[in-house]
């Protein structure tokens, strides 16, 4: 028998990280999460693929719209579309298990005596959760490898960034949802909680789409805005800090009200440390934003000319728009030249003055309707157009710059006519049938 | 030779003081204070809804008292301290459900750091063999408590608390089951929150009585026939009917 005497040798932390994947792959909703998310990574992939295929027949006869046949809008991203679901709608389901099983059944009150911190407890948790996400990528690399072998380009820092991006926002569901077991006394109630914010962050992003001026920015700050960035294949510190934030904001106050013996007042005292400590690092983070341009065809920066220009521009800019949020022309202004210039320009500040009317063509009655005033060391200037080219020179006269572009390679596009159909074998019955196999086993205990 | 009385005067039993725990405004134990002399088995009676469960889970730490003092030696133990001291078995719990039994069973012996032969004569003793290959969710009650028993039997733990050990089993089989606690009790004690009272009066050395989260007696049969005023071959259950 155990004698109480003899001092334990064993390493707690391995062992409970074993425990708990093997608990995850015993649950049937991580399997059916997979099924689903093969069915759905198929679809998505051969859809793309034949949509990319009729978009590249007519570019293989006309050169000139090749430059628009990316891989990365064409294929990657719509296939990682189907990730975007599973992870706003299932993985909750799987990642409440990890706490909320354990509260369900009374297990957690066996781990907590374990010699193991809470916090520590809950990093082994999502370590195990992590790990058993990789499986999740196997649809994903499935993609990518029929994509390789039908010809496909594939370009890595594309893929690496969007890999990121879906990492992170996985990350940030599954604190979410860490955080929603704790405090809930069901796994229904956890499953609404987290669901309210994902969904709640998709809704936002889909409410403020197709806005200019600060809706866009409000939308650009929900968690879909975030990962969005990631798809498009811009890498920023901001996007990146916030994810990391929010993710480690909830799996903190998930360790800090894991344990049902700590005191209500500890827990909130911590839960606002933890609030002061991330809000500050978020804006510390804000205050020295960076971007890292990772697409193929360079289509967030100007000319690398034009950046170092624009770079030493040591005057506040003021850029003020006539248009309102509504406008198409301030959706291009925002995606083809503001955002550019918010990450090349050190002193910039764009103002939004919105228009009371809104007809069809703008605002018949205001004259400075559609107008973008430009100032700069004392000067000003004023124009309708909303061309990055024109944009950059009116800058450039203001600062009395004169920029030669570099030459660049320019981007040629890959366009593919493939059949990917193929693939469906694999996506809708092989990955399947392997998934619901491996369920199975799980199902009967065997892991 | 240290006798338990000895023990208990040098205070090396875990002693708990003045424990106070409300629920929803309502008080679940009021000023519980009592003493676990090391290696005896002590019987925490009561009717359901007394606050044992309660008062198991404060002695832990799952739960956050009121106030309270949980000491040893005459110092305060903190919640950390209490991990390496006591473990608690709660009651009608379903842990790693879809694991099978071995499975649960060699990850809390790896966790205790118990050996393989002590697992194994565990899974003789309460005749778990059988079960092994099944998930714990697929086994009936009484092999779920079993099961249950030896997760905390493999535990190194000075104290060991158990809530309701013997539910679930039929006489042969708690009769058993106090057999293995017995042989299972050498070098550190127990607390049993049982609330079948013929079954306490055979495994047991002392008794609390815990009645709407308050201590109404607590001793041996003899000390609490005592303070009921029965005589000295009354029943553990005249004493409850009598002190309650």
């Amino acid at each position: 028998m155990p004698s109480p005497e003899t001092p334990p040798a064993y390493r707690p932390a391995p062992l409970l990280l074993v425990q708990e994947i093997r608990s995850l792959l015993a649950a049937p909703a991580l399997w059916i999460m997979l099924i689903i998310l093969s069915l759905l990574v198929g679809y998505s992939f051969i859809q793309a693929v034949e949509l990319f295929s009729q978009a590249s027949r007519t570019a293989l006869s006309f050169p000139e719209l090749a430059a628009g046949m990316n891989p990365l809008d064409g294929i990657f991203v719509p296939t990682f579309g189907a990730y975007y679901l599973s992870e706003t709608l299932l993985l909750p389901f799987v990642a409440i298990r990890l706490i909320g099983l354990d509260k369900q059944s009374g297990a957690l009150k066996l781990l907590l005596q374990f010699p193991l911190s809470p916090l520590s407890l809950c990093g082994l948790k999502i370590t195990a959760m992590g790990l058993v996400w990789l499986l999740s990528l196997l649809p994903a690399a499935m993609a990518l490898g029929f994509w390789h072998n039908l010809g496909g380009h594939i370009y890595p820092p594309e893929i690496a960034v969007l890999l990121t991006g879906h990492g992170l926002y996985s990350f940030t569901v599954i604190a979410v949802a860490m955080f929603a077991a704790t405090i809930s006394d069901s796994l229904p109630t956890a499953a609404m909680f987290c669901l309210a914010l994902t969904l709640g962050s998709w809704v936002l992003d889909f409410a403020t789409s197709g806005q200019g001026g600060m809706l866009a920015t409000l939308g650009s700050l929900s968690l879909t805005g975030m990962l969005r960035q990631f798809e498009n294949g811009l890498l920023s510190t901001a996007a990146i800090a916030s994810f990391l934030c929010i993710s480690l904001f909830f799996f903190l106050l998930t360790a800090i009200w894991l344990h049902p013996g700590r005191h209500l007042l500890f827990k909130l005292g911590y839960s606002l440390l933890v609030l002061v400590l991330l809000s500050s690092a978020l804006a510390g983070a804000a205050l020295v934003p960076g971007y890292v341009d990772v697409t193929e065809n360079r289509r967030h920066s100007f000319n690398p000319a034009d950046t170092r220009a624009l770079h030493q521009l040591d005057k506040p800019l003021i850029i003020t728009v006539h248009l309102n949020p509504q406008d198409s022309r301030l959706l291009d202004l925002e995606h083809d030249v503001l955002a550019k210039l918010r990450r090349t320009v050190p002193g910039l500040k764009v103002r939004y003055l919105q228009q009371k009317s809104t007809g069809l063509f703008g605002a018949a009655d205001d004259d400075n309707y559609g107008l973008i005033e430009y100032a700069y060391g004392g000067r000003h200037e004023q124009s309708y157009s909303n061309s990055q080219e024109e944009i950059l020179q009116i800058i450039y006269k203001l600062a009395g710059l004169r920029v030669v572009p570099d030459p660049v390679q320019s981007y040629r596009g890959y366009p593919l006519v493939a059949d990917a159909t193929a693939s469906r074998w694999w996506f809708y019955g092989i990955l399947p049938l392997l998934f619901c196999g491996a369920g199975l086993f799980g199902w009967k205990g065997k892991w | 030779m240290e006798t338990r009385a000895t023990k208990h005067q040098n205070g090396e039993g875990l002693c708990i003081s003045g424990l106070n725990k409300k629920l929803s405004s309502y008080p679940v134990l009021v000023d519980v204070s009592f003493t676990v002399i090391p290696g005896e088995i002590m019987g925490l009676i009561g009717p359901n809804g007394a606050g044992k469960s309660t008062l198991l889970e404060c002695i832990t730490g799952l739960l956050p008292v009121d106030s309270g003092i949980i000491s040893q030696h005459g110092k305060t133990l903190t919640l950390a301290q209490r991990k390496q001291l006591l473990w608690y078995q709660p009651d009608d719990i379903l842990p790693f459900a879809r694991q099978r039994v071995q499975t649960t069973l060699s990850f809390a012996r790896k966790m205790h750091g118990a050996t393989a032969a002590d697992l194994e004569q565990l899974i003789r003793r309460l005749d778990l063999s059988s079960m092994l290959n099944k998930p714990l969710l697929a086994l009936s009650k009484g092999y779920r408590r079993r099961v249950l028993l030896a997760l905390a039997l493999l535990s190194r733990r000075p104290l060991l608390m158990l809530d309701e050990p013997f539910d679930g089993f039929d006489l042969r089989q708690s009769l058993a089951v106090m057999d293995l606690l017995r042989q299972y009790r050498a070098g550190r004690s127990m607390i049993l929150s049982i609330h079948q009272l013929s079954e306490a009066e055979k495994i047991c050395d002392r008794f609390l009585l815990l009645d709407q989260g308050r201590v109404l007696a607590a001793g041996t049969l003899g000390q609490l026939c005592r303070q009921a005023d029965l005589s000295p071959q009354a029943t553990l259950e005249e004493v409850f009917l009598a002190i309650t």
